[in-house]
């Protein structure tokens, strides 16, 4: 194999390693299908991640070309599309024995595939809280409130990201918002304390904590506790959002 | 009863379709994610109301059972578990044990003065987020321990082919 063939590969592998760990893939995945991508092209991969950056080589053995990259992480946000069609290809590759320009066409299309609206995003989440809410034995009338406070709390949220505002203040005010318009509840229903925990748990990142758990028990415990210490931070920011609306409304809760 | 059990997992069912459209997963995988949340979730409120199970053991089971069913799942439509059973747990998740300890840490910084009132409000702010801390993290695994189980199946999910071809 050409220097030049496996320097190609290293690109593609840390392109696609990337966009995996990027977009909320547990460690061991992300290194078995790059692994089997590489074996496929007749390479050997190895790979050291971070939270922000992860370290590759690439080799071969019959002239002994190697290649050692150190890649950054971009922040995707959690896409399960890119989990289930970027492993299926380092599968297709696998078995169909691809060849490089074949894997590297598949991957353009499946990251350049739509995504859900926003939108139906927006009114599925606003339906689930909605739907959680009636599940901790709120009212009707909560789970109105809840469905209508997690529709505005997600709209900030969505409206901040697009701006690219810092994340924690992202979830801090999102908490604040929905859990201020579900304090409405202490007016209307009976189950005002339910509204309120329920209004924020739409904001609960779901992905890294359990990713983080997955890292640390398959022994990838660096990965993972940073991903559980994001994640904790997050939970923390939800719950000082929480407590600004608790504050204005305390009195009213005894 | 089977009126309770059945609203159970249709909310369940609602609640993880719903967080699951958050994390972007492939639309082939919504009707699993909500038979799984739906099920799962009925089958810790069974534990709970008809055996008396606690709400630890009884979330772990579930979870296990959620994961189970991301394993054989997952093979059929090609997704590797954690697309299915990462939205399927996140209606189990204890929200009103964590909103409870949040609210006893608020009240506790109000009443700093007073240590009595101060004492309980430490101590119930402790216990719930114990409660909140332990279910979080048996649900996680509870799901993630059939891929130690079944290491083989669990890593082949996304393969298109049958091995052997």
């Amino acid at each position: 194999m050409k220097s030049e063939e496996v320097k190609e590969i290293a690109a593609f592998i840390a392109e696609y390693a990337a966009c995996l760990l990027g977009s909320g893939v547990h460690t061991s995945r992300v290194i078995r299908n790059s692994g089997r991508i590489g074996e496929s092209l007749g390479v050997e991969i190895r790979m050291t991640t971070l939270h922000k950056t992860f370290v590759l080589t690439v080799s071969e053995e019959t002239n002994g070309h190697s290649f050692t990259r150190v890649v950054d992480i971009p922040a995707f946000g959690v896409n399960f599309d890119f989990n289930a069609s970027l492993s299926s290809l380092s599968w297709e590759a696998f078995d169909g024995r691809l060849p490089l320009e074949t894997i590297r066409f598949r991957y353009g299309q499946i990251l350049s595939r739509g995504l859900l609206s926003p939108w139906v995003v927006l009114g599925m989440v606003s339906l689930a809280n909605a739907a959680f809410c009636k599940l901790f034995a709120g009212d009707w009338v909560a789970a109105g409130v809840v469905g209508l406070a997690t529709a505005i709390g997600f709209f900030i949220r969505l409206e901040m990201q697009r701006r690219h505002i810092n994340h924690f203040i992202t979830f801090t005010l999102s908490a604040f918002v929905s859990s201020l318009c579900a304090s409405l509840c202490l007016w209307l229903g009976h189950t005002p304390e339910i509204a309120l925990a329920t209004s924020v748990l739409y904001l609960i990142p779901g992905v890294p904590l359990v990713n983080g758990v997955i890292d640390i028990v398959e022994g990838h415990t660096l990965t993972g506790f940073s991903r559980l210490i994001q994640a904790v931070l997050l939970v923390i920011c939800i719950a000082c959002g929480l407590s600004c609306s608790l504050l204005l409304v305390k009195n009213s809760l005894l | 009863m089977v009126a309770d059990i059945l609203s159970d997992a249709f909310l369940a069912a609602v609640a993880g379709t719903g967080f699951g459209a958050v994390s972007r997963p492939p639309r082939r995988a919504f009707p699993f994610i909500a038979l799984l949340s739906g099920v799962g979730h009925a089958l810790r409120f069974c534990l709970m109301t008809l055996l008396g199970v606690d709400l630890a053991t009884a979330s772990f089971f579930a979870a296990l059972f959620i994961g189970l069913g991301s394993l054989v799942f997952g093979g059929k439509i090609h997704c590797p578990m954690t697309v299915l059973y990462i939205p399927a747990l996140l209606p189990m998740i204890p929200g009103m044990y964590a909103y409870r300890s949040i609210f006893a840490l608020v009240m506790l910084m109000q009443q700093f003065n007073d240590p009595v009132l101060a004492a309980q409000y430490l101590e119930r702010m402790l216990m719930n987020a114990t409660v909140t801390v332990s279910v979080v993290f048996l649900l996680s695994l509870g799901a993630t321990l059939p891929t130690f189980l079944f290491p083989r199946r669990a890593y082949s999910l996304t393969r298109k082919r049958p091995s052997g071809n």
